[in-house]
């Protein structure tokens, strides 16, 4: 069986959430101000790039 | 029809990444439009300078390389890791400072900067002391310059470094309104400085390249010198001997496979003969070499001894062609090497009782005094002098420095 890929994994995981989070902004159920929406959008970024760095390197490197 | 030119940086022909280049060697037009270009949309809220990262970051670099975006993408390095947890810090600061636990704009973001340089810095500092077999050999100092210089890519590192701690500092003087006294002159240089630049540039790009071009062909031409020196030393003398052996086809056999082996060692970049790891036991194994294929007895005398570097493995091949130059020359008489190796130099004398030669009646294509001898000590560092004379025997005298 093909084994996932952690970085893309974690990738979906947190884009998706971003988008959850800033949907329900739209909808008006919570409200995202710019301070949290920056620091939101930095921790997506930052995530996916530890969980690249400390990802084993990929199979056509 | 003719195929459309790929989409490529072109940095040979670029003042900065060669991306206005790239887009005119593709367009088909004067790299100099598109650099207007460029700088004209950059004073438009700096839109041609984000245009020209864009650009940087996603084409292919000219020498057939990925482009920047390609190249992170498929990596997985330690700054990936360093970046991601810088970013994720940021994140919690901007957090904190949203919810009011925070000192002040004008203290936190210069220190975080300092920090960040200074922690680069020292970092730094402690990888330059990590052994040099650790590191690429394109980033090893030289054993002369190893004391005084770092590898390219630890200068930059800390160059960086330097640059977030002055950076925080300028950052820290603005936020307390320290830098406005010193506005109207810092205002004025900054004026003089790229005006300068902007006069100077096509000048400075011009002499860099033209030291880059002169460095790569003066390094082209000591390798030039560098193989022909050792296919002289070893293919010609070898076929030299072949033809004075040719009634004993054994030996000629022997001398083939024996070239063979060596030629092939030399091309895959190893030593022929193993465990001549010093001076001494390598100017032993030459002299024994040179005794065995010219049937002349060689004394050798050395005095002290040092690891065999490059500098001494130069030493050692120059002291082998004077050995069988002299070998050659001066059948009848035995052959001397003294070395004497001390903390300063290696100092080797190969010295003949022989006809002796006029140095200025030796022909032009003859090699091996010339480049064999004289052309690689200088080529490492070094001198060798030819003390001859007809009739008066040969000595040459070789000298490193260590």
């Amino acid at each position: 069986m093909r084994r996932a890929d952690r970085t893309s994994l974690v990738a979906g995981v947190v884009i998706t959430f971003a988008g959850l989070v800033f949907l329900l902004d739209r909808l008006e159920a919570i409200d995202v101000r710019f301070g949290y929406g920056l620091p939101l959008l930095i921790a997506t970024v930052g995530a996916i790039l530890l969980v690249a760095g400390l990802d084993g390197p990929r199979d056509h490197d | 029809m003719a195929r459309m030119k790929e989409l490529r940086r072109d940095p040979e022909r670029g003042v900065l990444a060669g991306v206005a280049a790239g887009l005119a060697g593709r367009a088909g037009i004067d790299p100099l439009i598109v650099r207007v270009g460029f700088i004209a949309a950059s004073f438009a809220g700096g839109f041609g300078f984000a245009l020209y990262l864009l650009g940087w970051a996603l084409m292919p670099g000219g020498d057939g390389g990925r482009a920047p975006v390609e190249r992170i993408a498929g990596k997985r390095e330690t700054w990936l890791v360093v970046a991601g947890m810088m970013l994720l810090a940021l994140a919690a600061l901007l957090l904190l400072r949203e919810w009011g636990i925070w000192f002040s704009d004008a203290i936190v973001w210069p220190v975080i900067l300092a920090a960040a340089g200074g922690a680069l810095i020292w970092r730094q500092s402690t990888a330059s002391d990590e052994p040099a077999a650790d590191r690429p050999a394109s980033t090893r100092a030289t054993p002369r310059t190893a004391a005084v210089s770092l590898p390219r890519d630890v200068m930059g590192r800390a160059f960086v470094g330097a640059a977030l701690v002055v950076g925080g500092a300028l950052v820290f003087l603005w936020l307390n309104d320290a830098l406005r006294p010193a506005r109207d002159v810092l205002l004025a240089v900054v004026v003089v400085v790229v005006a300068l630049t902007l006069i100077l540039a096509p000048w400075w790009l011009r002499l860099v390249r033209g030291l880059t071009a002169e460095r790569t062909e003066r390094i082209r031409s000591q390798e030039r010198a560098e193989v022909a020196a050792h296919l002289h030393d070893s293919v010609l003398q070898t076929l030299a001997l072949m033809q004075k052996r040719v009634d004993d086809p054994r030996e000629v056999a022997a001398l083939a496979r024996r070239q063979e082996r060596e030629l092939r060692a030399w091309l895959n970049g190893r030593r022929a003969v193993a465990g001549d790891e010093t001076v001494a036991l390598a100017l032993e194994a030459a002299a024994a070499e040179v005794e065995e294929a010219h049937g002349v007895p060689v004394e050798v005398v050395a005095v002290g001894d040092a690891p065999l570097d490059e500098r001494a493995l130069a030493l050692v091949a120059a002291a082998r062609e004077a050995l069988v130059n002299a070998a050659k020359f001066a059948p009848e008489s035995p052959v001397a090497l003294y070395a004497e190796v001390d903390p300063e130099r290696i100092e080797v004398f190969v010295r003949d009782r022989g006809p002796g030669f006029d140095p200025a009646a030796v022909p032009d294509d003859r090699r091996g005094v010339r480049e064999s001898i004289v052309g690689r000590m200088e080529r490492h560092g070094g001198r060798a002098v030819v003390h001859t004379a007809p009739g008066a025997g040969t000595e040459v005298e070789l000298v490193m420095k260590r």
